[in-house]
């Protein structure tokens, strides 16, 4: 067993440590406690764990240093740490809290390969001309994803055949894959339409919508891909 | 200036009253056309303003400036290519806000605009209340509110374009702003393709064909000097797609439907809760799901007595005025005296404009029904409520209506087709419509079902054969949908405008324009088939008949015979020389010619000849087949055809007869009317293909069968004649 391995949490230890003498100048152990929220003795019995394994020099009553080869490692998991942070708070956008929280729990698990390559995903999206678009598309959709908005949302969501007749509904989504989606378009079946359902045809297969004060027949088959949203 | 004739392009959504408006603005003066390649109508009139004359042109009624159907892409033609002085766009009030999507694509163009807000009177009832001021600044043109079936507003609308046309420099519209990152778009691909000085950017901003590149408009993206713009273009799509949240494929829709939501924020208003419109009512029951079917049925019924049972009197009347005036011809022109001349007049030129003004009643009557239907905007329902039906054919629920016209008559069943919109829907239904056993195939049946079946099954027959009919006409229009006639990509949305009451003067004007469109163009062409089937079967004329026909007549009259005796006696040497003579003829060569062919199926060379004659008119059969067997006049001596047929032919080869004339080529006329309907001669001579190989294989079919497994094959022992079928049953024929 190689001595490079610490356990996650003595990860989380040698990471905040590096943070506080980088940003106090010096780490004492009720510092450590306040940053991690832990009791006093735990963070005790961490310095010392990390001291027998050479990472940090450790005597009570003084603020703790780090070794070379400590100082070496926080480094590398401060660098997993931010790159991880920056994925979810850049890309996935998630809230600086909660992608600093995720990070936390993902960067003990993931490989030196899985990190690298995702870095390099990273910083192509982040930074290459030809991904601009798709900057653009994330920055849009990201963040109204797994909001307790949308969630709510989302449940009252439902394909346009289903629709119960009388009951009215917003247009919220066409799917580009529907045949003939500009010409529905053209007639506005486009996101933010109120629309209600008037009635069905006798063999069925046909609907009947009210938008914008017309009434539209189309087939119940081509409904399934608008998506509407009761009001 | 003065001479120059101002053009104005009447355009506006389907059912927004354009057409009341353009009747109003031309009266009669219209001129309709098609345009080449579609069927779509052009309609254009005159219209006499103040000192100047306009010529009104009126566009297909369209959603989008698109080119998703062929009435956009006609549209977008005339807007390219003719000079346009002057876009009035009818808007209906009731319904502006889809109404505007349209006028914001016109605004594009940057030719002068007028807007007119058509049917106020219900707008207000609704309790719209506009802003016109705001909305005229926001489109950059003036308005005018009409109500085009009381004819109010139609002055102000004239001085509104006088007034535009008077002025020398007239106000552009106002170019919508789509958004910032839109905007940027439509700037960097409009400065691109101003570059390249296309010779329609002299009439047409680049900024048009800038915005129609960004829509990656199909026909516009298709021009391969504008190719290269197309990756910018998508570049920019996915951009503002993703910065608006919504679909790249329909994102100028998206944008435009953003634009006019804020301008009708701010320049429309309800007064009062918009009350629940009669129209929804009416719908409740003639939409319904148990209720509509059978609502459906009793106004085809209507539709269907109509046209056939009151149009039956002026088609009496016209068919008694035609043989009286051949016979006044024949009675003044003596005989011998340039004979070909005036068998030509009387026989060819009488006789086929006869046959052409023969369907002018029911034309007439048809298309007044239609133009109520659709008046009325029962049409949309009807097409509605049958879609699911027809729907399992691949026909569109509008396709019922002439299948239905069809059991009268193919010709105007061909020309309800009208109705159709979508090519493909249309055009399959052309194809199959005249399977279905037209009225002028009764005669055939009725004289041909009691002469070879019991009376017990004469009724089962007639409804084999009808039956054979539907499901042939279904069948070949499933196959063809499946095959040549696949949709491409063709998409159902219909809209169901609100109900209304049609002004009669619009019907009336329907009703003529359609009418006259049969006489001019389907007219001519059946005038001419029958004077070209006439000749062929006249001609060469038997000068040395097997007796002297005279002689043997003057010796019949001056026989010691009674004056009945003595008149059948003539009539039937008269109908000898008359078979012999068509026997001779051209159609009689052909038919003996035909044998070897038609052999397989039972006919013999009197049959094949009788149906050449028959193209003419399908009715003509049964005449043709008693001039073949001398019967003078078959219908009078009904029982003497039959008789004779019943001992020529097995009632195999009888079945075989009518299964053959319910499924070939029903008649000129039909073809004539198919050939102008769907403008092309490739889909005439296609039909009379299919029509003619479908009948020769199921009545081969039929025949073997029949001959092989022995049904039917003997020659009936002559029986009682007087087992009569109504012949004039149901006064379909025709």
């Amino acid at each position: 067993m190689s001595n490079n391995v610490i356990s996650s949490s003595l990860e989380d230890y040698l990471e905040a440590i590096a943070e506080i003498i980088e940003t106090k100048g010096h780490a004492h152990t009720k510092d450590i406690a306040d940053r991690l929220q832990v009791k006093m003795p735990s963070v005790t019995n961490a310095l010392q764990a990390l001291s027998v394994r050479g990472l940090i020099n450790y005597q009570s009553h003084s603020p703790v240093v780090l070794t070379s080869r400590g100082a070496e490692m926080a480094a590398v998991i401060r660098h997993r740490h931010s790159a991880l942070k920056s994925f979810f708070s850049g890309l996935l956008k998630l809230e600086e809290t909660e992608a600093d929280e995720t990070a936390c729990r993902i960067e003990h698990v993931i490989s030196e390969t899985v990190l690298s390559r995702m870095v390099v995903l990273i910083e192509a999206i982040s930074g290459r001309e030809d991904c601009a678009p798709l900057r653009d598309f994330l920055a849009t959709t990201m963040p109204r994803i797994g909001t307790e908005v949308a969630e709510e949302e989302l449940a009252n969501v439902i394909p346009l055949n289903e629709l119960p007749i009388g009951q009215s509904a917003v247009v919220v989504q066409v799917d580009e894959n529907l045949r003939g989606v500009k010409k529905f378009a053209d007639l506005g079946l486009v996101p933010g339409t109120l629309l209600q359902v008037e009635g069905h045809a006798p063999f069925g297969g046909l609907l009947r919508i009210k938008v914008m004060g017309s009434s539209l027949s189309l087939r119940s088959r081509d409904a399934a891909f608008i998506s509407v949203k009761l009001t | 200036m003065e001479n120059k004739v101002f053009k104005i392009a009447l355009a506006g959504n389907p059912n927004c009253g354009k057409t009341t408006i353009f009747n109003r603005l031309t009266g009669t003066r219209q001129h309709v056309g098609n345009y080449p390649g579609v069927t779509v109508e052009r309609k254009t009139g005159f219209c006499r303003i103040g000192d100047f004359r306009a010529e009104i042109i009126d566009l297909p009624g369209i959603y989008s400036l698109a080119s998703s159907s062929p009435e956009e892409k006609v549209a977008f033609q005339e807007l390219l290519n003719d000079e346009i002085d002057l876009i009035l766009n009818v808007i209906d009030a009731g319904n502006a806000q889809r109404n505007m999507y349209l006028t914001t694509q016109l605004t594009e163009l940057d030719i002068p605009m007028l807007l007119a807000f058509n049917m106020i009177d219900d707008a207000e009832k609704q309790g719209l209340v506009f802003d016109f001021g705001k909305l005229e600044q926001f489109f950059g043109a003036p308005i005018v509110t009409t109500v085009g079936s009381s004819g109010q507003g139609i002055d102000e609308l004239k001085n509104a374009i006088a007034e535009i046309r008077n002025n020398p420099s007239p106000q552009r519209p106002v170019k919508p702003k789509y958004g910032p990152k839109t905007d940027q778009a439509i700037r960097s691909l409009t400065a691109g393709i101003a570059a390249l000085n296309l010779p329609e950017t002299r009439r047409i901003p680049a900024r048009y064909f800038a915005i129609k590149v960004l829509e990656d408009d199909p026909e516009i993206c298709a021009r391969p000097d504008l190719e290269p713009f197309r990756r910018e273009a998508e570049q920019w799509r996915r951009q503002i797609a993703a910065r608006n949240g919504i679909n790249s494929r329909t994102l100028m829709a998206d944008v435009r439907y953003g634009v006019i939501a804020g301008a009708c924020r701010e320049a429309i208003t309800i007064s009062n809760d918009r009350r629940r419109q009669l129209s929804d009512v009416i719908d409740k029951y003639v939409t319904n799901r148990f209720l509509g079917v059978p609502i459906f049925l009793v106004m085809m019924y209507l539709v269907f007595q109509f046209t056939f049972t009151l149009g039956q009197f002026p088609m009496d009347y016209l068919e008694a005025f035609f043989g009286w005036l051949g016979e006044s011809v024949t009675a003044v022109w003596p005989a011998g005296e340039a004979e070909f001349l005036r068998k030509l007049i009387v026989d060819g030129i009488i006789g086929g404009v006869g046959g052409v003004l023969v369907f002018l009643p029911n034309i007439l009557f048809l298309f007044l029904a239609i133009a109520i239907l659709e008046g009325t905007g029962y049409m949309a329902r009807a097409a509605f409520v049958m879609d699911g039906f027809m729907h399992m054919f691949g026909l569109h629920g509008k396709s019922f209506i002439p299948m239905l016209i069809g059991f009268g008559c193919s010709v105007p069943a061909v020309l309800a087709t009208r109705t159709i919109d979508n090519e493909s829907d249309r055009r399959t239904t052309i194809m199959v419509v005249p399977f279905i056993s037209c009225g002028a195939r009764l005669p055939i049946y009725s004289m041909l079902i009691p002469a070879f079946f019991a009376l017990k099954y004469q009724a089962l027959v007639m409804w084999i054969l009808y039956l054979i009919g539907i499901i042939v006409a279904l069948g070949c229009a499933l196959v063809l949908k499946s095959t040549i006639f696949k949709g491409e990509g063709e998409v159902f949305v219909m809209e169901l405008p609100p109900y209304r009451l049609p002004t009669l003067r619009s019907i009336l004007i329907l009703m003529w324009e359609k009418t006259s469109l049969y006489l001019q163009k389907a007219g001519t062409l059946i005038l001419l088939a029958s004077i070209i089937l006439f000749v062929i079967s006249t001609f060469p004329e038997k000068s040395n008949f097997s007796q002297d026909y005279d002689a043997a007549i003057s010796a019949v009259q001056d026989s010691t015979l009674t004056e009945s005796e003595k008149n059948a006696a003539v009539s039937r040497l008269e109908a000898q020389r008359k078979g012999e003579a068509l026997e001779y003829s051209i159609a009689g060569r052909i038919g003996r010619g035909l044998e070897t062919v038609m052999k397989p199926i039972g006919f013999d060379w009197k049959v094949s000849s009788a149906l050449i004659g028959a193209f003419a008119a399908k009715e003509l059969f049964v005449a043709q087949l008693g001039i073949l067997y001398s019967v003078d006049d078959p219908e009078a001596e009904e029982g003497t055809l039959r008789q004779v047929l019943q001992e020529s032919y097995t009632p195999l080869q009888g079945f075989c007869i009518m299964l053959f004339c319910l499924l070939t080529v029903p008649c000129i006329a039909t073809m004539a009317v198919v050939r102008r309907e769907s403008n092309s001669w490739r889909f005439m001579f296609g039909q009379i293909l299919l029509f003619t190989v479908i009948a020769y294989t199921i009545t081969l079919i039929v025949f073997q069968t029949g001959s092989i497994l022995k049904i039917g094959t003997t020659i009936s022992e002559p029986a009682e004649s007087t087992v009569a079928v109504e012949t004039s049953g149901n006064g379909l024929a025709g």
